[in-house]
């Protein structure tokens, strides 16, 4: 007979399949979720690097992609290719999916997600959708296109399945005590992602189904022939592949920008607090903003999306898009530097990615000012200054959010300490890497298309732009060397594992850190927590450095006494 | 304890079942296999809350995804090119079958709600049939439809018909399963209760019933 606390089991499977194949436990489903993503970035940072080397020496010869000058569809299936392992399988699975799965129920006090079985279906759906969006850069591009559709519609999917369970957990299986004024930020922005995920992803699937009906089918419901007179001449080539892959890539990583970007959010909220050692500035109004961005999110790409019949051929409205984030991000950047100011900062490596999410995002959405103008937009800039813009704001910054949390939780995961050293030295790099690659990229696109100036002063300004194509490369490469760096640090901390001393390295308040490091398979064991305070009290008492949720009143004053 | 933990994991495979297809009938579990041995305590079954939350939410995203395709007819059907396509008459009458079943399946909880188990059986198997009724009558619609040489590919009222109604039919199909799932599955030893598994199944499929009434407007008014 198996025991239920509330619907999972004691002990980990014993077999090896049930283990690890079809595992159903979220801490094992939210690791896989991270592995997931590891192989991902690797990859499609090596794929960056070849497109940034094809673009400044093209004569170079880049193994299985030589013949690229030739073939516009190749060059534009790699950038489609990293592209899309980016934003689904790092962007959108590491912060939400991975961290999520594994974080969100120890923080709610709950032993598993609510439907551990739909849990491990969307996650083999999305590995299958991986398998998928790679076979289709081995394929020739018209099959190729299909093949990445199913893809993509599988990846909806998967995203919908798991965010229906993000949900459900998230409402109904807090524990005893953690009201929603209490639930720590984290999962305010897992819980509002999945909501937001749920919306989008449906549509997204529509809009898969369709297209998909429509290339292999025969179905009419978007029309190829008016999307083709809808472009402009210079874009369309032979068949228009490559614009049309383009655009596929954007109707939905449009979307994803919000999906991408709220958890993170999420996430630098509640370690900005948890290194300044004070509560967030602004609590209830940072989960209004968190809220914000969803709504706005939705709203903004769902009008789009259902103003056009979700055509997705339809033109970029990437303007409103920017604009409409304007507003609460400034609240979050406002809390966030509220929470930083006169703080006793402990300079960590998680604070440091933190501190470098927060300039990233700021530096990154001062371009997204002159995006937001559309005349401006199309009258000044090229698309090396959109590639700039969101490179900085969304994926550099996502990414930066991704491994201030890989430091702050990899003791939780795996029981040991990533090093402070070398993460500090991987830190200084990769930061000044990331803004000697895309700052030059915003100076390239004004070079580029020039249009306010004549000709002859276009044409000068355009051969100015080498060496600075040449720098932003080999800051590219010397980047991307750089993560060596992190690989190792990983790899020496993962064979330490378990054997970090103590629950809480971090003395952090929320419930994770109440049970040993790593988490135990039943996380919480027969019995469960009962919460008793907000999730961000530091320094509330005399004496007290921080008070734990789970911590019931009376022995918080034994302790501090 | 190791000893156990073999059990379990077989337990956890016949427990959490995949309702997908995956792993079929498997043998009972042997249950003096040692995981009821006392120094565990059992409790009762779960809250059920999470199973409402869920088919609600399951329910806004499914209402999300038509709204997608209804908005694209809406847009779509301002081009030149669109040829109404006519509701077949079988349709109709499906439709009333549709809601018969609805009707059936309500009667079935109240008997199930009551004790008569009997009663509840055999009304549920009426409402799984007529689920099936529904679908063979709407392929045999297509089949209509296609002999009088309209098909997916003809223009684009014809594939956003076939869009609709086949989307439509895909999901009652998950309801038909979903049916069947609930009348043969065993509630001894499951999370749930039958009464739980009966009404959240019911939620959905009134809601397929309400969706159709909802597309069977759309495509009657928007041709």
């Amino acid at each position: 007979m198996v025991t239920y606390d509330d619907g999972s089991p004691h002990s980990a499977p014993a077999s090896l399949w049930g283990r690890y194949v079809f595992a159903l436990h979220h801490k094992t489903i939210g690791l896989q979720y991270l592995w997931l993503a590891l192989a991902s970035v690797l990859v499609g940072m090596v794929l960056s690097t070849l497109l940034r080397v094809q673009s400044s020496w093209p004569d170079t010869a880049i193994p299985f992609l030589t013949n690229l000058q030739h073939t516009p569809e190749r060059y534009a299936a790699i950038r489609l290719l990293h592209g899309s392992l980016m934003v689904f399988f790092v962007l959108t699975a590491a912060p939400q999916l991975g961290f999520g799965n594994y974080l969100l129920p120890l923080q709610i006090g709950a032993s598993e997600m609510a439907f551990p079985t739909l849990n491990m279906v969307s996650l083999w759906t999305t590995v299958a959708s991986l398998g998928g969006i790679t076979a289709s850069f081995f394929t020739a591009p018209e099959t190729g296109v299909n093949v990445w559709l199913a893809s993509a519609a599988l990846f909806s999917l998967g995203a919908l399945l798991s965010a229906l369970n993000f949900t459900v957990t998230t409402i109904d299986l807090r524990t005893e005590g953690m009201t929603l004024p209490r639930l720590p930020v984290t999962v305010w922005a897992w819980f509002l992602n999945a909501i937001l995920s749920m919306l989008i992803f449906s549509v997204l699937l529509a809009g898969c189904a369709s297209l998909l009906s429509d290339r292999l089918l025969g179905s009419q419901f978007f029309s190829f022939a008016s999307f083709l007179a809808a472009q402009p001449q210079n874009l369309v080539r032979q068949g228009s592949l490559p614009v049309l892959w383009q655009r596929l890539f954007w109707y939905f990583a449009q979307a994803e920008v919000y999906v991408a970007m709220l958890p993170c959010f999420g996430i630098i909220t509640h370690l900005v607090a948890t290194f300044s050692r004070k509560p967030v500035w602004k609590e209830r109004l940072v989960v209004l903003a968190l809220c914000g961005v969803g709504l706005m999110g939705f709203c903004v790409w769902g009008y789009h999306m259902f103003a056009t019949g979700m055509n997705p051929y339809a033109p970029l409205v990437f303007a409103v898009l920017a604009s409409s984030l304007g507003v609460p991000a400034a609240f979050l950047l406002a809390s966030w530097l509220g929470t930083l100011w006169d703080a006793r900062l402990q300079l960590s490596c998680a604070l440091l990615f933190s501190i470098g999410f927060v300039s990233l995002f700021i530096a990154g959405g001062l371009s997204g000012i002159f995006l937001a103008r559309h005349d401006l937009r199309s009258a000044a800039v090229s698309e090396d200054f959109v590639i700039g813009h969101f490179h900085l704001v969304m994926g550099v910054a996502a990414t930066f959010a991704i491994l201030a949390a890989l430091f702050f939780w990899f003791p939780k995961m795996f029981g040991s300490r990533l090093n402070e050293t070398l993460g500090k030295v991987h830190f200084w790099a990769t930061f000044a890497g990331v803004y000697l690659i895309f700052m030059p990229m915003h100076w390239l696109g004004l070079l580029t298309q020039s249009n306010l100036l004549p000709d002859a002063s276009r044409a000068n300004l355009a051969a100015a732009g080498g060496p600075i194509r040449t720098l932003v490369t080999v800051a590219t490469i010397g980047t991307v060397a750089a993560q060596i760096l992190f690989v190792v640090n990983f790899l020496q901390a993962f064979l330490r594992r378990g054997t970090l001393q103590g629950n809480n390295p971090w003395r952090a308040t929320t419930l994770e850190w109440s049970v040993p490091s790593p988490a135990p398979f039943n996380n919480f064991g027969a019995g469960k927590p009962t919460v008793y305070r907000g999730a961000y009290e530091f320094h509330t008492g005399e004496g007290n450095d921080f008070a734990p949720q789970h911590l019931a009143p009376e022995l918080l004053a034994q302790q501090y006494r | 304890m190791p000893g156990t933990s073999t059990v379990q994991d077989i337990e956890l495979i016949v427990e959490k079942k995949p309702s997908n297809g995956g792993g079929g009938d498997l043998p009972p579990v042997d249950r003096d296999g040692g995981g009821d041995d006392g120094k565990r305590p059992r409790r009762g079954k779960p809250s059920p809350k999470r199973y409402y939350t869920g088919m609600a939410l399951g329910i806004v995203s499914i209402l999300m995804f038509f709204m997608a395709l209804a908005s694209a007819f809406l847009v779509r059907r301002g081009s030149g090119d669109w040829v109404p396509v006519h509701i077949p008459m079988l349709m109709w009458i499906n439709t009333l079958v549709l809601l018969t079943s609805s009707a059936t399946l309500e009667i079935s909880r109240n008997r199930l709600a009551k004790g008569q188990l009997d009663g509840y059986k055999n009304l549920w198997l009426v409402t799984t049939v007529l689920g099936v009724l529904f679908l063979i009558g709407q392929v045999v619609a297509w089949r209509m439809l296609a002999a009088q040489g309209i098909y997916l590919a003809s223009n684009p009222a014809s594939s956003f018909f076939y869009i609709f109604t086949g989307a439509h039919a895909l999901h009652l199909l998950g309801g038909v399963a979903a049916l069947l799932y609930v009348a043969k599955r065993n509630f001894d030893e499951a999370q749930i209760t039958r009464s739980v598994a009966a009404e959240v199944t019911s939620h959905y499929w009134h809601f397929m019933d309400a969706l159709w009434l909802f597309l069977l407007a759309l495509l009657y008014l928007g041709k």
